[in-house]
């Protein structure tokens, strides 16, 4: 139970500021990355007509994320994002399954994780949304209805990033910190691998599409 | 009556423990009791259909029971924990984590009840759609759960940080805020994110075709319904994790508890109304798919007016935390 919570730190000093690395959350970003390229290259290494069973799960990510970016966005446009939608998914379901392997954790479970991920959302949305309306007509939209409603509606976009990164933390590592404590308290017998299938494996899965589509809506709502 | 250090934390672990288990009893049941219900209407509608009807129910209780179980787990570990601290502050804290879980699972209870019973429903109008309306149920109540994870979370948090090094006088305020945010929070999005579910299983039930798109929207439905509880758990988060400076005055550590009560209490309504607003975009998707791209749009539009006054709630939370 006392390792709950705990986390190894880095910490250099750096022109008067200390810089905090979180190491588990690198290291396991990195080894996330590391199984994403590995899958990548496997499914896409011997390309066929016929296609092998790696290429067929590729082929399934990336025909399904782009069928739902094209819903959303326009075909021109899902073009250009439906790339980063394959990818965030597939970030993001590796990252919350990763859990269910033991001596290995969630990289979401760091709130750094989901809130650079939001961020990134969040920036990228605001970037197409300039870019198609144009300066004027993106800056008009935040003194509708009435112009001393700025403040909230600036407060309401922020609110944006902490929603869906909250969202995706609070899930996980409330998902691992259950299954931490009924593993304690029953000696890890017989409930642990349900409670793992169900958090990691199905809540896992869920979050990451939820955390998905929202970036993506949030992209389609400012284009629209 | 000597209450001293010990005494007082025990006091305060069996005060929380009951209003976790307490609290936590009320939503689950009704959820339950509702689905059963509709399943006894649904029998009565497609009597060939029992056995189905009747692993469906089971099921789907078994999953609004769960928000129920999460407090049980925090309510064993306040009855039979020893906790070191003899702070003030601790003790305040235990109280906090009992009523952030107690508060929490009734919202999450109530709400996965809904899709549970709507999915009743819905196999016995549709027999065929058995397989595909537990899915849907599953993951809707599933979502549905979210809020009372987020309580758990600020409970766990709660019991198991240190506070005997805070200065007694605002910190214990700000603790029983943090709890109060979090679990008064969850109560709206988890009874709004049972109206979404439930919304989606009788789309589904009314037209099988809809069912992508239907699954689609409801999981982005509830999970912009859940934004108010997230807004309870950062303020709940910033309550518990900001320095407070000792003070002898009263109104301080007021101040944060109002900032906690402020955001929970209106977080509650912003939660449920977005859920009638999001299951009204479900439900009419599902009735007219061809339209989904305006339907949505309306959708998220009413959500985000509907949210705003959870904005306000927690822009003067902020105002209390911060300013004041």
């Amino acid at each position: 139970m006392n390792e709950l919570g705990k986390i190894h730190q880095l910490i250099i000093p750096f022109l008067g500021h200390n810089l905090t690395f979180n190491l588990e959350a690198i290291a396991m970003t990195w080894i996330v990355c590391g199984l994403l390229i590995v899958f990548g290259l496997l499914a896409a290494y011997r390309k066929a007509r016929v296609p092998g069973p790696l290429q067929i799960v590729g082929e399934l990510f990336v025909s399904q994320l782009f069928s739902l970016t094209e819903d959303a966005l326009d075909k021109e446009m899902a073009k250009k994002y439906g790339p980063l939608i394959c990818a965030l998914f597939m970030f993001l379901v590796l990252s919350n399954w990763l859990g269910i392997l033991p001596h290995l954790e969630e990289p979401t479970r760091d709130l750094n994780t989901p809130l650079s991920l939001g961020i990134m959302g969040f920036v990228i949305s605001h970037y197409v949304a300039i870019k198609t309306k144009g300066l004027k007509a993106y800056v008009k939209e935040y003194f509708e209805p009435i112009f001393f409603m700025m403040p909230l509606n600036l407060i309401g976009e922020l609110a944006k990033i902490v929603s869906i990164s909250f969202r995706l933390f609070g899930n996980i590592m409330g998902g691992s910190i259950i299954i931490l404590v009924v593993s304690y308290l029953t000696y890890s017998i017989l409930l642990p691998p349900l409670l793992n299938a169900f958090f990691g494996l199905f809540v896992g899965a869920i979050q990451a599409f939820v955390f998905t589509m929202l970036t993506l809506v949030y992209i389609s709502v400012q284009v629209k | 009556m000597i209450a001293d250090g010990q005494t007082l934390i025990a006091v305060a672990a069996f005060l929380g423990g009951g209003l976790a288990m307490g609290l936590g009893a009320v939503g689950a049941a009704i959820g339950e009791g509702y689905t059963a219900a509709e399943a006894n209407y649904a029998l009565s509608r497609n009597p060939q259909g029992a056995g189905d009807l009747f692993k469906t129910m089971l099921v789907g209780q078994a999953i609004a029971e769960s928000a129920s179980i999460f407090a049980l787990v925090i309510a064993m570990i306040l009855l039979f924990s020893n906790f070191g601290s003899t702070s003030l502050v601790t003790a305040s804290a235990l109280v906090a984590a009992g009523l952030s879980m107690g508060f929490g699972a009734v919202g999450s209870g109530i709400g996965s009840g809904l899709p549970a019973a709507a999915a009743c429903g819905g196999m016995a109008r549709q027999p065929a759609m058995g397989g595909r309306l537990t899915t849907n149920m599953l993951v809707g109540s599933a979502v549905c759960q979210t809020p009372s994870i987020f309580a758990l979370v600020t409970a766990f948090i709660l019991i198991f940080t240190d506070f005997s090094k805070e200065a007694v006088n605002p910190a214990w305020a700000a603790v029983l805020g943090a709890g109060l945010a979090a679990g008064l929070s969850a109560i709206g999005s988890g009874i709004g994110g049972g109206v979404v579910a439930q919304a989606s299983c009788e789309g589904i039930a009314r037209n099988p075709h809809s069912q992508k798109q239907v699954i689609n929207i409801m999981l982005l439905g509830q999970a912009i319904t859940q934004t108010p509880a997230i807004l309870g758990l950062l303020i709940s988060f910033i309550l518990i994790f900001k320095q407070v400076e000792a003070t002898d005055a009263i109104a301080p550590g007021i101040a944060l508890l109002a900032s906690g009560l402020c955001m929970g209490i209106g977080a509650i309504g912003p939660g449920v109304g977005e859920g009638i607003a999001s299951s009204g975009g479900v439900k009419w998707i599902a009735r007219n798919p061809s339209f989904a791209g305006n339907l949505t749009r309306t959708m998220l539009v009413g959500m985000a007016v509907a949210e705003s006054t959870a904005i306000y709630s927690m822009v003067i939370a902020l105002a209390l935390i911060f300013v004041v």
